[in-house]
């Protein structure tokens, strides 16, 4: 209800609402965005979608990268005089509300002259007046109101070379000549001697030639190019098979037509194509909206502020820094580099980077390394390395990344092939001399024949239906696959390796125990009055948690940076921090992270944090563990080691203290054993992702950053994994059981063949009846097999 | 460059939606009227111009073109602005295309009745309507087109691709279709004959109904539902994939419209597999239609509008169903001339166009006029009255066709016709011809309640003639900007002056293709016993045409065994080589014709005419009273003649110069066959002695229509009369 | 039946025609973004109304 949920973004206000047009609001963020929308008459957005917004998060500076001239043309699509045009990726983007409000942006401001929305892409295209405002106050615009834009150079460099469009058009091209060449070939299959028809044979069969061009020279390409690669790479792929198949059909349909001795196969010649684009058109269903190239590139900043050695501000690119340069980090920016802490009260969270779950304090002249995250004021950082030879990014060097796993693997339709062509060829040989010998007259008309019924159109459909169906469907079903490939390499898998941090455990704080004497309301109301001054990680986290206790005022507040915090209110003085500095007693566990408090000088208590374990992961292993040889991962120190084991039932290999390069290492010897799927879901994980058979990056909103990886897991899809591994597994034996089914068509067909009676007729026939069955059948089971996902959650 | 604020033209859309109603109960009410007539034949007794033959077409086009076509024009000057953000391109044109269209329709209204029709169905206006007609719509194409150039969205919405499809097409059909040749003011003769004037007219037929039934109403359908509903269309990839498809197979479906005629069977089979086909795209559409409702189904059970917009889409599908059913050989075999037709296009035009634009007016009636509908309640009554009327109207018409069908077909253990007497036929089914009126009548009455509760909603509402609104302006993108972008506004508008340029490729390509088709008699192969009509009978077929017989009767006649039974000799293509225009009729409400030659006597046609109940107890044929009284003109003959001559037919200049004699000869000969019967000679004399005792002016028999009539009633099909059917019989079973 | 000529030629032109206006959208990006222009359509943009676009949820699209 409004009461208590924000009007515009619709989370709760808490106890006390900012109030504002007899409306409630979590936060003047949110306040001000009503306003703003109130103020340019786009109240509308309320009515189209209730509570659509997104809180605005404060960013100082976030963007000032963009007064960089050289990185602000990279950005642009187009410059020209006066207009500016710029698309921006948008994560936030989730409802018609959104949509709406993106595209009427020229209320909210002038320069602002049409913005259109891409929502599959989650994508803004703005077209602007540079002379009005700079892409920075548009960018500032679009972050005022909630939909702050998420600007990775690399995205830009890729979204420049236009969109591949061919196959469309070739699959356009297929389709119109195969729907002509059918209306001119039926009249001769329906009636052979008619007055009529004759008269209009040869026109009927020049148009059919004519139509059937097109098909062979450009639709079909694709197909002729792959099958020469193979060949010259000694490799019999599917595809030769095929441009085999149509190379001869369209010589024979030439000849016949042109030599007056029958109507030709164009009609199953562009009738193939057109199917086989189908397709591929089918499998290539992609998610706009998510990367699976990302590298830490689109999670590092573009640009950085560089202190000049004249105190100047300078905003330069990221790969501009040198060794030596001075660099200035704000609260929630990433620290590009690796550098020496020179000023600044330093609480880096490298959660992302190392798994480490909770954020390290740094005191000056300490090593920062790069990607991790400073919470808390700004620092002054001395570059030690530029980014490429910094510690983290050294990861990209290695091969792992440069590697296609997608060409490095052969999928089953290619191992298919290479026996099928032998045996056609062969096929085709021993019909040929047997006629040679019997009635040579006929011997090639049966060897073309041959070639042409065995053209393996429904075999080269079977994987691409039914992966293009299952990659839908785990797509609804929250795991988002990069190609239809992953499917194949998925269900080769056998080990299976897990990050622990974020992986396993919600990223969304961790679990706070109270270990200690019960606080009384009155001291909990002091503490998170106190704490809540603190920016150190740890407080801000205690701070959450105690939500709802009464603020009350402090009289007197100390901070000792590292510590802790000290905060009195009358005669109570209550102190949090470190054990030693509240003066506590009671030993504790080096790798337990906790914070003590101690009221007036004695010892209360401590909060101890804990992983927060994702539900059902427990019930996931032991699923696993009977099919799977599993293992974990980990960047954290082994302080959770114990309750992990006493969490499973069984025991699994388990290692800690793990550095990205060490993670890659580790995939490369495991896969020695076996074929290893890495779940992960930081940049830490990024070359064990890029190593691994498959990597599946766990995210708990898929739209922002996760490292590059083969899959794309939602969080709170993770214990479907097991359905997800088992369907992979099934819908191979589906593949191979369509196989088979295509083999009897093509058996019927070799009979027609070699006995040398295959009529046009006959063919056209059996081509499209046997891609059609295939692709229901496959359709179908897929569907049954995967009716189990929707029970499951 | 930045947002601009402009009006929406409601006005035009107004005007539209108002001749919408108004046609709507025209063309209605004639219908009913017709419905009437086959209980009551001589309801409008003596009075030409509404009689049945006449009144047909005016019905067809009154309430295809009149009431679809106003309704279809009301939708895309609603939709096209709001889709493309900017007032239609020009407020003249807007008009020219209302008030052209209006009085088009007024002259049908008026031309019809009198008689001038072309007699090829759906398309039965003469030649200078045709040409406003023509007109007309290239303003409308113009209009849409250059509204597409100064619009302020650059996406072309799926609709506006119906829009666009609609129009290309239906104007090519028609100028195709329409090519004929003019002898007088108001007649002319199609440049087609026979076999190749039907299978041009077919194609134009299903076209029609494809280009100006269907598309259009697609492109409505995907613009109100997801309005009415509020939620976008259920998948918007799919529209777009249903309408290249549609567009791709549709235009090859027509032959399947002469299934079983003399047209060479690999054509009709062609037609076959092609309509079988378009089950695919067509349900495609409808089910995307339906889905978009998905999750608002309780909408649906208030909104009145969401009610009529789902039965109408049901009808599409039922529709599209039994469009390609009926075009299966054996099923058409049935269905073919039987009233099963009448229930086929009409499930399509009650409840697909028909419900559609109710939904329509429903939606739009309250946004022009800024109110409330007046009453809800009116409006679910219409719904529920309106999907009554169809259900009686559908359902008895299916029953009527089946039973009459087979009555046809019924022979007895002797290998004799059950049924000899085709009247027998017809009585067995007027019942269902009474239910089919009712019928009617609620489907009326719901349009009357309707025009009611808009007219009051109009009255209480203030009409918003110029609707304000604003839109950023499409920002002028130069070649450079293009180059790195995904969309290029000066490739996107290509497709539009591409569109135009190809149309008129096209019609010079046609004409190229056309003229040498008329110079080159050759390619007509002529059976030598077929020759052409002599003068007298040349006026009798006008005449023919004028009276609208070939609406209730055929002159093809099938090969089947029960056909050449009960018709004789079955029709042949080389029979027809000098028909402009062919008169193979679609519907048998009466007996064929064919072969009606000799069958009977001058005298009995002339009585016949003059009251059929006198000749044929029972018969549901008016009266043409007219026919036999009137003194026929005969003067415009040799223009006939000559027109006849430029489109083949082999007439000699000495034929042409002895026409009027050549008449007078052969009016005698029938004045003196008449004679034959004293009855006649007794009644004739007394006339003639009374008109001179009283002075009056007296039209010799020999110098009225009949005669002519008559003349080329006893012509038709004697020209190859086969004996021995037997011989046919074995030949057209293998 | 010299027709079939014209009537073929002209079916086949007609296809032509949109075959050509199909590779042009495609090629100008209609189709590009095949969700977002069914959402948009719901929108009015009449300022005397621009209110009555009520609650209506729209599914994402992935």
């Amino acid at each position: 209800m409004t009461s208590s949920t924000c009007y515009h973004c619709g989370d709760p206000c808490g106890s006390n609402p900012v109030r504002y047009d007899g409306r409630h609001f979590c936060c003047n963020g949110c306040k001000t965005v009503y306003e703003i929308f109130q103020h340019n008459g786009l109240e509308c957005y309320y009515d189209l979608e209730a509570a659509a917004g997104t809180t605005p998060k404060a960013l100082v500076g976030k963007y000032d990268f963009l007064d960089n001239p050289e990185l602000v043309e990279k950005i642009l699509d187009f410059n020209e005089g006066r207009t500016q045009v710029v698309q921006l990726h948008i994560p936030h983007m989730h409802c018609s509300s959104c949509i709406w409000v993106l595209e009427n942006l020229s209320r909210l401001n002038k320069g602002i002259k049409t913005s259109q929305v891409d929502f599959p892409k989650r994508k803004v295209k703005i077209t602007f007046d540079s002379s009005v405002l700079n892409l920075k106050e548009v960018v500032l615009l679009l972050a005022k109101i909630g939909y702050a834009p998420e600007i990775a150079l690399e995205d830009y460099s890729r979204s420049k070379n236009k969109v591949d469009r061919s196959l469309i058009y070739k699959l356009g091209v297929a389709g119109f000549s195969f729907g002509n060449v059918m209306l001119l070939s039926f009249p001769e299959y329906f009636e052979s001697q008619e007055f009529w028809l004759d008269q209009y044979k040869p026109f009927f069969r020049i148009l059919m030639f004519v139509f059937s061009l097109p098909v062979v020279f450009y639709a079909a390409q694709d197909y002729f190019k792959s099958a020469l690669k193979g060949l010259r790479s000694r490799i019999l792929n599917i595809d030769v098979p095929i441009a085999l198949g149509i190379l001869v059909l369209f010589l024979r349909s030439s000849t016949d037509i042109f030599f007056d001795l029958g109507s030709g196969f164009f009609d199953s010649l562009t009738g193939l194509v057109f199917f086989l684009l189908v397709g591929r058109f089918f499998q290539q269903k992609t998610y706009a909206h998510l990367s699976f190239e990302r590298d830490y590139r689109s999670y590092f900043p573009i640009g950085v502020t560089k202190l000049n050695a004249d105190g100047t501000e300078e905003n330069v690119a990221i790969y501009k820094i040198a060794k030596g340069d001075r660099l200035l980090v704000r609260n929630q920016e990433i620290i590009p580099v690796d550098g020496i802490l020179i000023k600044g009260n330093a609480q880096i969270d490298y959660s992302f980077v190392t798994g480490e779950a909770i954020a390290v304090s740094k005191l000056s002249g300490d090593k920062l390394f790069a990607g991790g995250r400073q919470v808390g004021g700004a620092l002054e950082v001395e570059a030690l390395k530029s980014v490429s030879q910094s510690y983290l990014t050294q990861l990209w060097g290695d091969t792992a990344f440069s590697k296609n796993k997608a060409s490095s693997f052969q999928t089953l339709t290619d191992a298919i092939g290479k026996r099928f062509t032998m045996a056609v060829l062969t096929i085709a040989t021993v019909a040929t001399l047997f006629w040679l010998w019997y009635d040579p007259s006929k011997a090639l008309n049966v060897f073309t024949a041959v070639l042409i019924i065995a053209c393996p159109c429904a075999i080269a459909l079977a994987a691409p239906f039914t992966l293009g169906n299952l990659l839908r469907i785990f797509g609804r079903h929250g795991l988002y696959l990069k190609d239809t490939n992953t499917i194949e390499r998925l269900a080769k898998i056998e080990t299976l390796v897990f990050d622990k941090t974020g992986t396993l455990t919600s990223s969304s704080g961790n679990k706070l125990v109270y270990e200690g004497m019960e606080l009384t309301a009155e001291e909990t109301s002091l503490l998170r009055t106190t704490i809540r001054a603190s920016n150190h990680p740890l407080s801000r986290e205690l701070y959450n948690i105690l939500i709802g206790h009464q603020i009350s005022t402090l009289d007197e507040f100390v901070e000792e940076t590292g510590k802790g915090v000290e905060g009195r209110n009358g005669a109570k003085a209550i102190k949090v921090g470190a054990a030693q500095y509240v003066g506590a007693t009671a030993d504790t566990a080096v790798s337990e992270t906790a914070v003590h408090i101690s009221v007036n000088e004695d010892y209360k208590g401590r909060y101890v944090f804990k992983n927060n374990y994702r539900n059902g992961v427990v019930p996931l292993f032991k699923r696993l563990f009977k099919n799977y040889q599993i293992m974990l991962l980990s960047g954290d120190n082994d302080s959770e080691k114990s309750k992990l084991q006493r969490m499973f039932p069984f025991q699994f290999p388990m290692f800690f203290r793990q550095q990205p390069t060490d993670k890659l290492v580790f995939i490369k010897n495991a896969q020695t054993q076996a074929s290893v799927l890495m779940i992960g879901d930081g940049l830490n994980d990024a070359g064990a992702l890029a190593q691994s058979d498959v990597g599946i990056a766990v995210s708990e909103n898929v739209n922002v950053f996760s490292p590059a990886c083969d899959a794309i897991l939602d969080a709170n899809k993770l214990t479907r994994l097991d359905h997800f591994l088992q369907l992979s597994k099934k819908s191979i034996t589906v593949i191979k059981a369509s196989f088979i089914l295509s083999l009897c068509y093509n058996i019927v067909g070799l009979y027609f063949a070699v006995t040398g009676q295959l009529e046009p007729v006959i063919a056209a026939i059996l081509m499209p009846l046997s891609s059609i069955s295939i692709v229901v059948f496959t359709t179908t089971v897929i569907r049954l097999l995967s009716q189990k996902l929707n029970t499951v959650n | 460059m930045e947002v601009q604020q402009f009006h929406y033209d409601n006005k035009i859309v107004q005007k539209f939606l108002y001749a919408t109603m108004l046609w709507g109960v025209v063309g209605m009410v004639v219908g009913l009227l017709l419905a009437f007539m086959f209980l009551f034949p001589n309801v409008t007794d003596g009075i030409s111009w509404l009689s049945f033959g006449r009144l047909r077409p005016l019905h067809t086009n009154a309430v295809i073109f009149a009431f679809v076509g106003n309704a279809i024009f009301a939708g895309i000057y609603y939709s096209l602005q709001r889709l493309l953000k900017t007032r239609m391109f020009n407020d003249t044109l807007s008009n020219i295309n209302f008030w052209g269209w209006q009085l088009i329709i007024v002259a049908a209204a008026f031309t019809l009745p009198l008689g001038y029709t072309t007699s090829k169905e759906y398309a039965e206006l003469e030649w200078p309507i045709d040409i406003a007609i023509a007109v007309i719509w290239v303003v409308f194409g113009w209009n849409m087109i250059g509204t597409i150039f100064k619009r302020r969205q650059r996406h072309l919405y799926v609709a506006v691709w119906f829009y666009l499809a609609t129009f290309v097409t239906v104007a090519v059909l028609h100028i195709f279709n329409s090519l004929e040749l003019p002898v007088a003011a108001l007649k002319s003769y199609s440049v087609y004959a026979g076999v190749q004037d039907a299978l041009v007219q077919w194609w134009y037929g299903h076209n029609a109904v494809a280009f100006f039934l269907t598309t259009p109403f697609l492109g409505l359908m995907y613009y109100f539902v997801p309005k009415a509903a509020n939620r976008p269309v259920y998948s918007y990839r799919l529209s777009i994939v249903h309408f290249w498809s549609l567009i791709f197979i549709y235009i090859w479906a027509g032959p399947h419209h002469l299934l079983y005629s003399a047209l060479p069977d690999w054509a009709q089979n062609l037609g076959v597999v092609f309509s079988i086909m378009l089950i695919a795209p067509s349900w495609g559409g409808m089910i995307n239609g339906l889905l978009t409702l998905r999750g608002v189904w309780d909408k649906v059970r208030s909104d009145a509008t969401l009610k009529f917009m789902v039965v109408a889409i049901t009808g599409y599908g039922m529709a599209t169903f039994e469009g390609p059913m009926l075009s299966l050989k054996n099923v058409n075999a049935i269905a073919h001339f039987s009233d099963w037709i009448i229930a086929h296009v009409h499930v399509g035009a009650l409840a697909w166009n028909g419900f559609l634009t109710f939904g329509m007016v429903y939606y739009l009636a309250p946004k022009m006029f800024k109110t409330n509908l007046y009453s809800k309640g009116l409006a679910n009554f219409h719904f529920w009255i309106g999907t009554l009327g169809i259900v009686l109207y559908a359902l008895p018409m299916y029953v009527a066709g089946f039973t009459q069908a087979l009555m046809w077909k019924d022979f007895n253990p002797d290998g004799t016709l059950v049924y000899g007497n085709f009247l027998e036929t017809v009585q067995q089914i007027i019942p269902m011809y009474w239910m089919r009126a009712i019928g009617g009548s609620l489907y009326i009455v719901g349009m009357l309640v309707m025009v009611y509760n808009v007219v009051v909603t109009i009255r209480r509402g203030s009409a918003v003639e110029d609707e304000l609104a604003e839109a950023p302006a499409l920002a002028k993108v130069t070649y450079r900007r293009t180059a790195g972008e995904t969309f290029h506004t000066w490739l996107e508008r290509r497709p539009v002056q591409l569109t135009i340029l190809a149309t008129i490729a096209i019609l010079i390509g046609g004409i190229i293709q056309i003229v040498p088709t008329l110079l080159v008699k050759s390619n007509i192969p002529t059976i030598t016993s077929v020759k052409p009509y002599t003068p007298l009978e040349l006026e009798g077929r006008d005449l023919y045409i004028r009276e609208g017989c070939v609406g209730c009767h055929s002159q093809m006649i099938r090969p089947f065994r029960s056909e050449v039974e009960r018709y004789g000799e079955y029709a042949k293509a080389g029979e027809f080589v000098y028909d402009h225009p062919f008169l193979w009729g679609s519907k048998r409400t009466g007996p064929d014709l064919l072969r009606v030659g000799g069958k009977y006597s001058d005298n009995w046609h002339l009585n016949h005419m003059y009251d059929p109940q006198s000749t044929s107890a029972g018969s549901i044929m008016p009266a043409y009273q007219w026919l036999v009284k009137n003194e026929h003109d005969r003067t415009g003959v040799e223009a006939k003649m000559n027109a006849m001559v430029k489109l083949g037919v082999p007439y000699t200049d000495q034929d042409i110069t002895e026409a009027q004699t050549s008449m007078a000869e052969q009016a005698k000969q029938i004045e003196e066959n008449l004679y034959g019967d004293p009855e006649f000679a007794k009644t004739y004399e007394a006339d003639k002695t009374y008109a001179k005792e009283n002075g009056l002016e007296f039209v010799e028999m020999r110098d009225r229509e009949i005669v002519a009539l008559i003349a080329y009633l006893q012509r038709l099909g004697t020209d190859i009369k086969v004996k021995d059917t037997e011989k046919l019989l074995s030949e057209n079973r293998n | 039946m010299s027709v079939i000529y014209v009537l073929l030629s002209i079916s086949v032109c007609v296809a032509l025609i949109f075959f050509l206006a199909f590779i042009l959208t495609v090629r100008s990006g209609q189709y590009d973004d095949t969700y977002t222009p069914s959402v948009r359509m719901l929108f009015e943009d009449e300022l005397v109304n621009s209110k009555t676009t009520n609650n209506q949820k729209t599914d994402k699209t992935d």
